[in-house]
């Protein structure tokens, strides 16, 4: 079998969400020789391109995206040893963390954003919902963030998000992140008043936006 | 059935896991089981279904639901389980009837069954956001002053000093206060004193908040009705059960309130129509609503009027109507923007799936219920005409019809018009209609439906 029937096969698993065939098209891949990081660029990342497009297009939805996340993590628990072996190190796409604010207690459509950017390539770090502002700042300098993805539900809670912005420039280091905003009560015109990087209406626009960041 | 006191231990003692846990390990895969073990399958044409099968099955998976995947209660990440008899007990024990309001506005909203040509409750309003405490008067009076309505839904101010007040914090508080007394006097004005407010309270994000102003001498009664939801799928806090445990105490109309997301944890229309039913049920089981609030919605579009969600929400008001005809009332969250021909078109497709399914009639909110003022009454009393027009049919009769109003908003759906706001369209010195393209709409509106097949008689 060459190559790229292989990522074909991968690719075919990680879309039919089958973590027994993933993890065995994995192995197998491996077995052929085929770099780690190159099984998981051709042929689980296209997989879950194609995932988030059906997510998009409504043939599927969230408790499949959660089942595709896990199952990558499936297989990427065969590949990580390999990689940390041959001493490579994965390209990093951009680094985020999201939480929803302080005082809001909603996280659906924060837990869809997450997986969508987690299925995109990125290394998501979630706080969680009701999060102090500060609490989010200490996140990203500990993992080296690019974007701070902030969400708030509700009118009252909105607040939540210009605190975010206030605290880094507060200390002097609002350039240092991209802060992102989204959610129900989250306008454009809000965005731009509280001075926010970027404004979605949806976990599409989110990835795009951090997309247009760090890609 | 289950005292309350009952309830609130199996908040504390049920099974203990974490939130993700309980959507991965116990939602997700149950939900996805029961579909599968009562067919229940959406064909993507349908928008009002009159399979009545259909419609026991879709009841039978909500019970199932509930007893397979629990509630889950984030405060002590403890999972709430229900035996199936304590939730059929529940089921079969819902109140049929909620009695609203005071003096000759006070009524009776009873369940209704399905394709019953009997005159629907007319509830008009909705929580959206004000600006200014001129509009918000003068919004509710205009509400209350159309004849035929029989409660209101009154928007939310939440303005103190010029600044909107932050969640949990004392002027939230003192704005949901502000929003009671104002909506009281608005309907005070209209020469209806005893109008009720059912969706107590609009301004309060959190239960101190709400049972502050829900206090006696703010305006609101027991008569009135009161909310109390539920947080995300299946999740009932410590703050909705305070709501219970007082709004019980004093004896008043609790609306059992439930927003199913379309796209979330319960995935496409099947999930949500079952999802919505067990919500019903629960409704009275946990928070002895004697009313409730079904509020479906797109998780990314955030409305309630795409296809698969107009069918999951009639079929949720089927399966309730067959089996426990408690009182429920659906909210439209509507694309177009207020005064527009895409709202009225989404308010038909969406007054035909519901009320001919056993539901009352709700105005439409418009524009996704993020333009402030958007609140205009004569849209509030063409809709409730229009709701008395949808229940002059039934089901099946009412499914092409449905088809066809979806079809004139199906592509402009993602990009909805833009719509008016209160005073683009009101003079705010006279009251009266000053925007002639506004009403223009609405009579071209009228005449179209009609030819379309849905005369709305004006009242």
């Amino acid at each position: 079998m060459d190559q790229n029937e292989l990522f074909d096969h991968l690719k075919k698993a990680m879309v039919a969400l089958e973590p027994e065939v993933l993890v065995s098209e994995t192995a197998k891949s491996l077995e052929a020789g085929i770099a780690p990081l190159e099984i998981i660029e051709k042929g689980l990342l296209p997989g879950l391109n194609t995932i988030g497009e059906l997510f998009e297009n409504e043939e599927i939805f969230l408790p499949e995206l959660m089942k595709s996340a896990q199952i990558f993590q499936g297989a990427m628990k065969l590949l990580q040893p390999k990689i940390k072996e041959q001493g490579v190190a994965a390209e990093k796409k951009g680094t985020v963390v999201i939480g929803t604010v302080k005082g809001d207690l909603h996280y659906i459509g924060k837990n869809i954003v997450k997986l969508l950017m987690e299925t995109s390539g990125f290394e998501v770090y979630d706080l969680g919902v009701d999060v102090d502002p500060f609490a989010f700042i200490v996140k990203a300098d500990e993992v080296k963030a690019d974007v701070i993805a902030l969400s708030a539900l509700l009118t009252t809670t909105l607040v939540g998000q210009k605190d975010v912005i206030e605290a880094l420039e507060g200390q002097g280091r609002r350039d240092q992140f991209k802060v992102i905003v989204g959610g129900g009560a989250v306008t454009k015109s809000w965005a731009d008043e509280i001075g926010a990087d970027g404004y979605a209406e949806n976990g599409y626009g989110a990835v795009g936006l951090v997309k247009s960041f760090v890609g | 059935m289950l005292d309350l006191i009952d309830v609130f231990e199996r908040a504390d003692t049920g099974l203990l896991m974490s939130d993700i846990d309980y959507y991965m390990k116990r939602f997700v895969p149950k939900l996805s089981e029961i579909v599968d073990r009562y067919r229940i399958k959406w064909d993507r044409q349908t928008i009002v279904n009159s399979d009545d099968d259909l419609a026991d099955r879709v009841f039978q998976a909500g019970v199932d639901l509930i007893v397979e995947a629990g509630a889950y209660c984030p405060d002590t990440n403890r999972v709430m389980e229900f035996s199936r008899e304590e939730i059929l007990r529940a089921a079969e024990q819902a109140p049929k009837a909620a009695r609203f309001g005071e003096g000759r506005e006070a009524k009776t909203m009873y369940g209704r069954n399905v394709d019953e040509d009997s005159v629907p409750w007319i509830h008009v309003g909705g929580g959206i956001y004000t600006t200014k405490e001129q509009i918000y008067l003068d919004t509710v009076e205009g509400l209350a002053s159309i004849g035929i309505v029989d409660s209101l839904s009154v928007p939310s101010i939440l303005h103190l000093r010029g600044k909107d007040a932050r969640v949990r914090s004392p002027q939230e508080l003192l704005a949901a206060i502000k929003t009671v007394i104002l909506a009281r006097e608005g309907i005070r004005r209209s020469g209806r004193a005893g109008l009720p407010i059912i969706n107590g309270i609009s301004a309060a994000s959190n239960s101190v908040s709400m049972i502050a102003a829900a206090s006696p001498q703010f305006g609101l009664r027991p008569s009135d009705g009161f909310l109390i939801d539920f947080l995300s799928e299946m999740m009932v806090n410590y703050e909705a059960l305070q709501k219970v445990a007082y709004f019980n105490s004093i004896s008043a109309n609790i609306g059992s309130t439930s927003t199913p997301m379309y796209g979330g944890y319960a995935g496409g229309a099947e999930g949500v129509a079952i999802l919505a039913t067990s919500y019903l049920i629960m409704g009275n089981l946990i928070y002895r609503g004697n009313y409730h609030y079904n509020a479906p919605l797109h998780q990314n579009l955030r409305i309630s009027s795409t296809k698969p969600l107009l069918w999951a929400i009639g079929m949720s008001n089927q399966a309730n109507a067959r089996h426990m005809r408690r009182p429920v009332v659906n909210l439209p969250y509507l694309a177009g923007g207020a005064g527009t021909k895409m709202y009225h078109y989404e308010m038909a497709a969406y007054m035909l799936s519901v009320v001919p399914a056993g539901g009352h009639i709700f105005s439409g909110h418009p524009a996704k219920s993020v333009e402030p003022d958007s609140l205009l009454p004569k849209d509030h009393q063409f809709h409730a005409e229009l709701g008395l027009a949808a229940a002059r049919y039934s089901r099946k009769e009412a499914n092409p019809l449905a088809g066809k109003f979806f079809a004139k908003y199906e592509n402009i759906i993602k990009n909805p018009t833009k719509g008016f706001r209160y005073d683009q369209v009101y003079d705010l010195e006279s009251k009266k209609i000053i925007n002639d393209e506004y009403l223009r709409i609405q009579d071209e509106v009228r005449a179209e439906f009609k030819e379309m097949g849905l005369e709305v008689l004006p009242s």
